[in-house]
């Protein structure tokens, strides 16, 4: 009895962290496999998949062992689903907890969060678009002083 | 007609020509814009998924200053804003902007207007945008798509089916070895279309699949800009694509 207690209570520890990070309503999931037949990445690398990712959550508790950051969000799954599930949103929450329990995040998303903590956007104006934009008579643009502190505050303030 | 153009980091830092295109498109439509200059990357869960609040109050901050329908340029912003939109002014009970991507103020105008021009004969591919159909935000149909084929239609254009239409390019896999053997199945399927170029209204799918593609990519604005009389020239379009064109 208070094994199965306690059982339950981990696994919605689990279920609950994932749901604050917006995670959609994975105890509907009924192991059908649309999501994984649908799935992009599952195509070309039949380790990545959805299906399994989801049971392990629900039925075992367990964080899966696949990289979240292969999926390519195209939302085939979120399309396909039966039970209106939303695997993509349970993989995003996975990269959210990867990221809160400390693990490393893909070179490139750590670089495109900088330029947006110093510039505003993402992806940096090199010299050759400067150029261009100025051969094509296009306006500069830049974010004022006041704009990109309220934009770093927003993004300090979540611990980035 | 007056609507706050939102472009996008990607176009306004790499693609310079493709805003330039579609400026064009909109001043020769008779759409008046204006671009709020404090507005912020739209910070997409797709690679900003690390906090959903960072997200929704960039987006928020984003929306205090946007005061007419927002467009898109790239159809990742797309539905980035128009998620976070939705959920903030549910949040706060305040009317959000509508968000409409360049593709579908397009097709509304063209065809409020009876736009339909000559015959080029160019032969399109299309790279449907994953974030543009799915999941269904109402555009288009989501499993099968023909908002975009129309448009090019009406512009004069030829869209072409071809094998594996709706794949992802995998423009937003931030791991490379996925990213890669992703893009490289679809330069394939697109290589093999018999198309004389391929046509994108993301920016992600545009970085993609140029470094991988040997045909030209374009984006929708730049066929728009050149039906209504742009000089390619001005919109990137390569010299080699319009001398394979039909003269009217």
């Amino acid at each position: 009895m208070f094994v199965k207690h306690r059982f339950i209570r981990e696994r919605r520890g689990l279920i609950s962290r994932l749901r604050e990070k917006g995670a959609g309503d994975l105890l509907k999931c009924i192991q059908c496999g649309s999501c994984t037949s649908a799935c992009t990445v599952n195509a070309v690398d039949e380790e990545f998949n959805p299906r399994r990712m989801i049971g392990l959550i629900t039925r075992f508790n367990k964080l899966p062992d696949q990289d979240p950051w292969l999926c390519a969000t195209c939302s085939l799954c979120v399309e396909r689903c039966p039970q209106s599930v939303n695997p993509l949103s349970i993989i995003l929450a996975l990269r959210m907890i990867r990221h809160e329990d400390g693990n490393k995040l893909p070179d490139k998303v750590a670089e495109m969060i900088e330029q947006v903590k110093k510039t505003g956007f993402a992806f940096p104006l090199n010299q050759e678009a400067r150029d261009k934009r100025m051969l094509l008579g296009l306006p500069e643009f830049r974010i004022s002083e006041e704009g990109l502190n309220e934009i770093r505050k927003i993004i300090t303030e979540a611990g980035f | 007609m007056s609507v706050t153009l939102y472009l996008g980091c990607v176009i306004r830092s790499l693609y310079p020509e493709v805003e330039k295109a579609v400026k064009e498109t909109l001043n020769r439509v008779s759409i008046h814009f204006e671009e709020p200059k404090d507005a912020s990357c739209c910070a997409p869960l797709g690679f900003f998924s690390l906090n959903r609040n960072v997200w929704l109050r960039l987006n928020e901050r984003n929306m205090r200053l946007f005061q007419s329908t927002v467009v898109t340029a790239c159809d990742d912003c797309f539905a980035s804003l128009s998620d976070a939109f939705k959920i903030v002014s549910e949040k706060n009970g305040i009317k959000a902007p509508e968000v409409k991507p360049f593709e579908k103020i397009m097709m509304e105008k063209l065809e409020e207007r009876g736009m339909v021009f000559s015959f080029k004969g160019l032969r399109c591919a299309v790279q449907h945008s994953c974030h543009l159909l799915r999941p269904a935000r109402g555009m288009d149909d989501a499993e099968n798509p023909r908002m975009v084929k129309r448009i090019l239609e009406r512009l004069g254009y030829l869209p072409i089916p071809y094998e594996g239409e709706l794949d992802c390019c995998g423009g937003l896999v931030f791991e490379d070895r996925m990213s890669r053997v992703l893009a490289d199945r679809k330069t394939r399927a697109l290589e093999e279309s018999g198309a004389d170029c391929v046509v994108v209204t993301c920016s992600h799918c545009m970085r993609q699949l140029k470094s991988v593609s040997k045909l030209p990519v374009l984006h929708l604005a730049q066929l728009s800009a050149l039906s209504l009389d742009v000089k390619p020239g001005e919109i990137g379009v390569p010299e080699t694509l319009v001398r394979r064109m039909v003269k009217p």
